[in-house]
């Protein structure tokens, strides 16, 4: 009974992190660079490069995965009866919130599912980014108790549930179809890739588990916080296993502070970085993996959060916001980090949060 | 360990209308917990009120008049 009560509670949202680390674990070793596997923040930010709307060679390549992930939500609402098409729930502002926490993950290195992929790699630096993330929640959670809410979304026609799916089928148009009209980064992270399919395939099979499970980062922290609820934890600490057992069975696990794959140690930074993630994510109802999977469920709003991302990791490298890494030139350690344009946009990104948050808080009549 | 029963499940289009539900239940002394919204009645990631069924039509009478807008009651074993 009590084995039964554990399967049915947490057996689909292991398994969905079992899954997530696993197509991690798998697309580092068919090509992704090392501790990314997946991150949303950066193969969003790639396929930003890759469409021309930032000039960072560097991070050009259009990612399959993004395309998979939303895609793969979208056949399993469809298979279980749950594609509804909403709208109406402050897309402005969830637009304009979505570009701050693509600027905070940014600042950080990665999204909250890089941050357990980092983690499970034996990044260390990654831990200033997770305080940062809970400390990010725990400000979100103070708003949400105070009745903030960025009101609810409503039926709308179903051609525009299909908006970011049909975006996603035309970005993987262009990648198979059309590869001249994109940007390929001829060295650094954009440079290390998986074949087109395996990224797509992991894409998929990562979007469909995550919308039966519900998967999420931000979702699961708030619920163990806000009312003691673990189960959308499990799939949280399931990635970090998995990634962590799959690095050390393939040798690639490193404990340490230093040479990290794409991190840096400026862990303030990190912290900050991760913090205004946390609490955008809060503010949204979700991390940047459950906007994907909201997108493909037919959600509007996350759509437009999604294309505020896009748009977030675009100017985060038009404008030398995010962070870089750390690096060895000529055999001397050369710590990264973040510029002054990336430490103001952070305080500028705090600033508009509290500025969302205050504005959404209901009103005396309301409360 | 806690026995499964039959519980009122009510699911919120918001957060917010899940917390004020909790505050309004407190206020009034009206038995339940908020819980994570069971996969069986939405794909979506939010909170719900989980009370003795018995209370479903106090609360929705309730909810009706102080304008908390609940997407749907429940009844489900947990």
């Amino acid at each position: 009974m009590r084995e039964n009560t554990f399967v049915r509670r947490y057996g689909l949202i292991i398994l969905a992190g079992v899954v997530v680390g696993a197509a991690a674990l798998i697309l580092t070793a068919a090509g992704n660079p090392k501790n990314m596997g997946f991150c949303i923040a950066c193969f969003e930010r790639d396929i930003a490069g890759a469409l021309g709307l930032h000039g960072a060679g560097k991070v050009q390549y259009l990612r399959p995965e993004i395309p998979g992930i939303v895609l793969g939500a979208m056949l399993s609402a469809f298979v279980f009866r749950e594609f509804k098409a909403r709208a109406g729930s402050c897309p402005a502002s969830r637009f304009v919130v979505g570009l701050f926490v693509m600027i905070g993950a940014l600042v950080f290195l990665g999204c909250p599912l890089r941050m357990v992929i980092r983690l499970g790699g034996g990044d260390l630096t990654a831990v200033a980014g997770l305080l940062g993330f809970l400390a990010g929640i725990l400000a979100g959670i103070v708003f949400l108790k105070k009745g903030f809410s960025l009101g609810r979304a409503y039926p709308v026609k179903m051609g525009e549930g299909f908006a970011l799916p049909a975006v996603m089928l035309g970005l993987l148009a262009l990648l198979l179809l059309a590869p001249g009209l994109l940007k390929f980064s001829e060295e650094g992270p954009g440079s290390m890739r998986a074949f087109w399919l395996i990224s797509l395939a992991a894409g998929l099979a990562v979007g469909f588990i995550a919308q039966r499970s519900r998967l999420c980062m931000a979702g699961g922290l708030r619920d163990a916080f806000l009312i003691q609820d673990f189960t959308l934890l499990a799939g949280f600490l399931a990635i970090w296993a998995t990634v962590t057992v799959g690095n050390l069975i393939m040798g690639n696990y490193s404990l340490s502070m230093t040479s990290q794959p794409i991190a840096h140690s400026q862990h303030l930074w990190s912290f900050l970085g991760m913090a205004l993630a946390g609490w955008g994510s809060i503010l949204l109802g979700g991390c940047p993996l459950r906007q994907l999977i909201l997108a493909g469920e037919g959600n509007g709003d996350a759509a437009v959060t999604v294309l505020g991302m896009v748009t977030g990791a675009a100017i985060a490298h038009n404008f030398g916001l995010a962070g870089n890494a750390d690096s060895a030139v000529d055999g001397v350690y050369k710590v990264g980090g973040v510029g002054s344009a990336g430490m103001i946009a952070v305080v500028i990104g705090f600033a508009v949060l509290l500025a969302v948050s205050l504005l959404h808080l209901p009103g005396k009549e309301e409360a | 360990m806690r026995s499964r029963g039959l519980r009122c499940i009510v699911s919120f289009y918001t957060t917010a209308g899940a917390m004020a539900a909790e505050r309004l239940c407190r206020r009034e002394g009206l038995e339940g917990k908020l819980i994570s919204v069971p996969r069986s009645v939405t794909s979506d990631c939010g909170l719900a009120w989980s009370a003795p069924p018995e209370l479903r039509e106090t609360l929705e009478r309730r909810f009706r008049v102080v304008g908390i807008e609940a997407a749907g009651f429940h009844e489900l074993t947990l």
